[in-house]
């Protein structure tokens, strides 16, 4: 009886440990590989500090990119806007949610002018594109050979949560630097 | 999968070089610090010194010649000198030290594995181990160079001539005009013993103090053919 | 609910497997936040670097500077290029504020003692404004001390002005005196008040008594600019340099003669060499020679005949009249004195002689040789003597003075240990600290107002010594407070604002520079004139401050004043049998005096001489060493007539002259931040507190000290011998050129 138990045991036990050392091995292989698969959250963008819709503000303001990510065409990074910058519309032109369909506009757009604004203290945007510390990625050349942003960003003007689509490892970019005759030598992004 | 394109490769547009005046410098050390606090050098504390490892991009070398009183401590700062034909790129298994086209000898952190072979075979010795992780308290990291990788545990490093600040400099294929960027060692010496530039701009500074009378390249017998050389201190009694 | 990745990743981590397979996808918080700042100007957009020109008080010397900075944090410095002083270029120290920034062991807020002796409570600025303004009220005029490094620019009429409105006394404080004695012998010799500058770059031949101004002193940056010309400067001949001193120092090191001359005989020196000028006939300036010798030529300096002064200091006279001869065959011949051969008894005499000789060799006020400055426009607070200093400590222990405030004066490491300054404020009622660190002096305080770091104040600074017109530099902050702490200036103002000083109409210290702007703005010449006061002000900012080049020196000067026929009488510190050393206590080339310990960079710069760096040493010749019988890393203890003692491990240095004892100072901080507490030891510690007989100024040269060693051993943390020799057969590392000559190799 004691042999049965160990009969079933043993195989269950192995099964199980097969199955999450399996899944545990798929994860691995598959975030080395491209990205994390999407479970648990992993396919998710970050939880930002105010829920700021970019479908809003390029589909229906017709916003481009470069209004508010000043510094893509010039710079390594291409820059995230001064809360003072929000309030230029936000603020005197009183676009204050009121109209919005969304229920959440007005208590979101409302932090602008809330707590964040009073204190020195900036807001906190959650990354959703990170590279590793070994890689110094320019915008700036990217931008001005003509590539526009949704190259790497994909659609981003029908996210409402900003999303990382493409994966942005080595061989994605050394493949895109190869097909346009762009630079591969190992400085071009490691220093 | 993509087509690999097959692309002539193009002819250089840069091969950087520098010059340093041995009659100028007097191993005051600014080079030194210029170069750690923009190249994310770890703080070397006192047991880094004690145990020889000492991480120092340049260092400026002394070497003592005669006895009291007829003694001369001269100097000699020591960098890597980018060798055209440099010892430290053959051995390296992993090919991450490598020649790029603009005459620099690069050191790539991502592919670096450790096995020191490309210390042990500079005769400059110019690179540098990390034995530890480098720490910095949490403060100090707000001073860290973005543009500049921070090197791990296990991996070698040594001067770049500041890549980022040509990288900077030379964006989008910009022409650059000499001296319009200096490495940080370069720009922080105060007697101008350094001069740093493009060896194919004939016009540059550093294309005409190349062929100075005083020139000489460290080691030169070795054959590796250093993409740094000295101007010889000048010794008027002797 | 549903599982975010964040509380996944948390869960994860948790447990064993998560902890090793998930450990490399967990990123820290700080690293996945961009921050979006609430205002930034238009121009200031994240991701990008901006430069703010600035100018920072680094001791005696003063440097333009740039600081860039990224989504409002400083990066690097650079040195401006239009700052007239460093022109571009800067050293170690200046590099180092950005640790001093964002040092870890900074004092983060005000901070208040609950009992004597007992640990510090957190208040906020206004009460300790408050308490600060209680102390000053509750005190007669002349019972509060004010104690602060050498202030030059606009702070120093802030603190002037503070000290005038609430009676207290101000004293400047430089553990090595500043560069009073120099002054005083500049003022003595051509009735200057600043500092002069000097031309190095112009010149064809200097010869310096014991400074190191290619290392530590005065302004080292400025005057390595100029050497670099001298040496190889376009469009001249390669100038010599002499140098004469008891310690081989940078500066020794870079000289094509290094004289090795005992610590105190520079002047007799200087006056053997004015003797054998006169005595040469080839006068480059005969009214000199005649009013420095009221017309009688050699015979006045008879006292000083090359042969007696080389038998007095064994100098020999060869080198004496060769040293006279090439100061009449080059011209223009700079001649330059200061640091430990100032720092004697007579060091008056001393720099009184070596000043006088550039009268001599034609060079004052000409190019190539010694520029005057103009009068700073913001009277400076000098650093005080050791004598007033002296009597600041007896008024401390008699309860004359029962209130100090200090600011980065750091007295308790400072002054020689047999002053005991420690003592002295035990004695006092109430110590305030101003200092952005703990040291020892702040650690003795009962209320800490923590000011900030040079990158996030405003103010001026006048270099003084200037490069020979009126410069203002404008210090602008590069960041915002990264503590709460207020500037040395912010923190007066608001209390002179409480107390009601009439003479400090500002509320803070932006305005203050903001009125002097006003003023230079106003003159409408200079490096910076412009329509409106509004474009004056950032087209200043911008280019880190304001210069008039037609500002110089007024042109007329007094007569010369005759030279002493005679030496002044030294008395003998220490009986030289007993006491058989000199003490040649140097400056760190990182560290200083000890004001910069606390800096890593600073720590880890290497002495360029020895490559020792983050301790202290002892450098003794070979042959000395053997006669004690000590060896390299043994230490040794070394004592002077005080009975205090220090023990450091010995470095055999071959350029270390048989008599001297070359000890480096900066270390032996028993506070002052976990680097540099606990480390080395303090020279200033055993130093007799002897006097420059004159000027009162601390004679920090003239110590003399005795040597015995112990059996133990600390091995000295250096760079020499980390890389094993790597010559080939035959084959030298560093060539030398002789002109003339084809090129040959150097042994």
């Amino acid at each position: 009886m004691g042999n049965t138990l160990i009969k079933i045991a043993v195989p269950v036990i192995g099964l199980a440990a097969a199955l999450v050392i399996a899944l545990v091995g798929y994860f691995v292989v598959q975030s080395w590989w491209s990205q994390p698969p999407a479970v648990l959250g992993f396919g998710d963008g970050p939880t930002q500090p105010i829920a700021f819709p970019h479908t809003v503000h390029v589909t229906t303001a017709g916003l481009d990119c470069q209004f508010c990510h000043r510094t893509v065409s010039t710079d390594e990074a291409a820059g995230v806007p001064a809360v003072a910058q929000c309030r230029f519309c936000h603020d005197f032109t009183r676009i204050t949610g009121e109209q919005s369909e969304s229920p959440t506009a007005e208590a979101e757009i409302a932090k602008l002018i809330g707590d964040l604004i009073e204190g020195p203290d900036p807001v906190n945007w959650a990354r959703v594109h990170r590279l590793p510390d070994h890689v110094q990625f320019v915008h700036a050349p990217h931008i001005q050979q003509g590539f526009s942003c949704s190259t790497c960003h994909g659609d981003i003007a029908s996210m409402e949560v900003v999303e990382q689509v493409r994966n942005l490892k080595m061989r994605d970019c050394v493949d895109c630097h190869r097909n346009n005759e762009a630079p591969t030598d190992c400085t071009t992004c490691h220093y | 999968m993509a087509t690999r394109a097959q692309t002539q490769p193009k002819p250089p547009a840069h091969k950087w070089g520098m010059v340093i005046d041995l009659d100028r410098c007097t191993g005051c050390q600014a080079c030194v610090i210029a170069c750690q606090a923009e190249n994310n050098v770890p703080i070397n504390d006192e047991k880094s010194f004690l145990d020889g490892r000492v991480i120092e991009w340049i260092r400026v070398e002394r070497y003592w010649e005669g006895d009291f009183p007829d003694v001369k401590a001269r100097f000699l700062p020591v960098l890597c000198q980018h060798c055209d034909n440099a010892p430290c790129e053959s051995v390296c298994p992993v090919y991450a030290t490598y020649h790029n086209n603009e005459g620099l000898n690069v050191q790539v952190y991502n592919r670096c594995v450790g096995t020191r072979f490309c210390g042990n075979n500079c005769p400059y010795h110019a690179r540098l181990f990390n034995y530890w992780e480098p720490v910095w308290p949490e403060d100090l990291r707000n001073q860290l160079n973005p543009d500049v990788t921070v090197r791990t545990r296990g991996i070698m490093e040594k001067c770049s001539f500041c890549i980022q600040r040509i990288r900077r400099a030379t964006r989008g294929g910009k022409k650059v005009e000499d001296q319009a960027f200096n490495p940080a060692c370069v720009q922080a010496c105060p007697t101008d013993a350094m001069t740093f530039g493009d060896l194919l701009n004939e016009d540059s500074r550093v294309s005409r103090m190349w062929e100075d009378e005083r020139a000489y390249r460290v080691l030169e017998a070795l054959g590796t053919n250093p993409s740094v050389k000295y101007l010889k201190q000048v010794d008027a009694d002797a | 609910m549903p599982l975010t990745r964040r509380q996944f990743l948390k869960w994860a981590g948790a447990t064993g497997v998560g902890a090793v397979v998930f450990n490399g996808c967990r990123v820290p918080d700080h690293e996945i936040a961009v921050q979006s700042p609430v205002e930034m100007p238009e121009d200031l957009v994240t991701g990008r670097d901006n430069y703010y020109a600035t100018a920072a008080q680094l001791g005696t010397a003063s440097e333009g500077l740039l600081v860039r900075v990224m989504e409002g944090r400083a990066k690097k410095i650079e040195g401006n290029p239009d700052h007239p002083v460093n022109t571009g270029k800067h050293g170690i120290r200046a590099e180092a504020l950005l640790q001093a920034l964002y040092h870890p062991d900074r004092i983060k807020r005000p901070l208040l003692r609950i009992a004597k002796g007992g640990p510090f409570r957190r208040i906020t600025w206004q009460e300790g404004i408050e308490r600060l303004t209680a102390i000053l009220q509750a005190r007669e005029p002349g019972q509060t001390l004010i104690a602060t490094p050498p202030l030059r620019g606009r702070i120093a009429d802030v603190a002037r002005g503070f000290a005038e409105g609430s009676g207290a006394r101000l004293l400047g404080f430089d553990p090595l005196g500043g560069d009073q004695v120099v002054r005083e012998a500049a003022r003595r010799l051509y009735g200057q008040t600043a500092q002069p500058d000097f031309d190095i770059a112009r010149a064809a031949y200097v010869l310096n008594f014991g400074a190191d101004f290619l290392g530590t002193w005065g302004n080292p940056t400025r005057y390595a600019r100029g050497y670099g010309e001298f040496r190889q400067g376009a469009r001249r001949s390669r100038g010599k340099l002499t140098h004469i001193g008891a310690r081989y120092s940078v500066t020794a090191a870079a000289a094509d003669r290094w004289v090795y001359a005992p610590p105190g005989s520079e002047g007799l020196i200087a006056m053997a060499v004015a003797n054998a000028v006169l005595d040469g006939g080839d006068l480059p300036d005969a009214d000199a020679a005649r009013a420095l010798t009221g017309g009688r030529g050699a015979a006045a300096l008879q006292a000083f005949a090359p042969s007696r002064v080389a038998a007095q200091t064994g100098v020999s006279e060869d080198v004496i009249r060769e040293i006279a001869r090439e100061l009449a065959e080059y011209k223009p011949a700079l001649i330059i004195g200061g640091g430990p051969a100032a720092a004697q008894a007579n060091g008056l005499f001393n720099m009184t002689a070596v000043y006088a000789l550039n009268a001599l060799a034609g060079s004052v006020n000409r190019p190539g040789g010694l520029i005057f400055n103009p009068p700073p426009r913001s009277q400076e607070v000098p650093a005080a003597s050791l004598r007033e200093w002296r009597q600041a400590l007896t008024d401390m222990r008699s309860g004359d003075v029962t209130a100090v405030l200090a600011r980065d004066a750091n007295l308790v490491h400072g002054l020689p240990g047999a002053l005991d300054a420690t003592g002295a404020l035990r004695s006092v009622d109430t110590i305030v600290s101003f200092s952005a660190f703990l040291d020892e002096t702040a650690e003795m305080a009962d209320l800490i107002l923590p000011c900030s770091t040079p990158l996030e104040e405003w103010g001026t600074d006048e270099p003084n010594p200037g490069p020979g017109y009126a410069t203002i530099g404008f210090q602008q902050p590069a960041v915002n407070a990264y503590h709460d702490t207020l500037s040395f200036g912010d923190a007066l103002l608001r209390a002179a604002g409480e107390l009601g000083v009439a003479a400090l109409p500002w509320e803070n210290m932006r305005e203050a520079t903001r009125a002097l702007a006003q003023e230079l703005h106003e003159q409408r010449r200079g490096s910076v004139v412009q329509p409106t006061f509004a474009e004056f002000w950032k087209r200043t900012l911008e280019r880190g401050g304001w210069w008039d080049t037609g500002a110089t020196a007024d042109a007329s000067r007094p007569a010369l004043p005759q030279l002493p026929a005679q030496a002044p009488g030294v008395p003998q510190s220490a009986d030289a049998s007993r006491y058989p050393y000199f003490l040649a206590a140097f400056e760190g080339v990182g560290v200083g005096a000890g004001q910069y310990a606390h800096l890593p960079w600073a720590q880890s710069a290497p002495d360029p001489i020895t490559t020792a760096a983050w301790g202290t040493w002892v450098e003794l010749n070979p042959h000395t060493a053997d006669e004690l019988g000590v060896k390299n890393n043994d230490i040794v203890i070394v004592e002077s007539a005080t009975g205090r003692t220090l023990r450091a491990p010995v470095y055999i240095s071959p350029a270390a002259p048989p008599q001297v004892a070359a000890i480096p100072m900066g270390q032996g901080h028993r506070a002052f931040t976990g680097y540099a507490a606990r480390r080395g030891a303090n020279p200033l510690d055993i130093m007799e507190p002897a006097e420059e007989a004159e000027t009162g100024a601390f004679a920090w040269g003239a110590t003399r000290v005795r040597i015995s060693a112990t059996n133990r051993r600390n091995v000295v943390p250096k760079l020499e011998g980390i890389e094993p020799a790597r010559q080939l057969h035959g084959e030298e590392l560093i060539f030398t050129h002789t002109p003339g000559r084809k090129s040959e190799q150097d042994h």
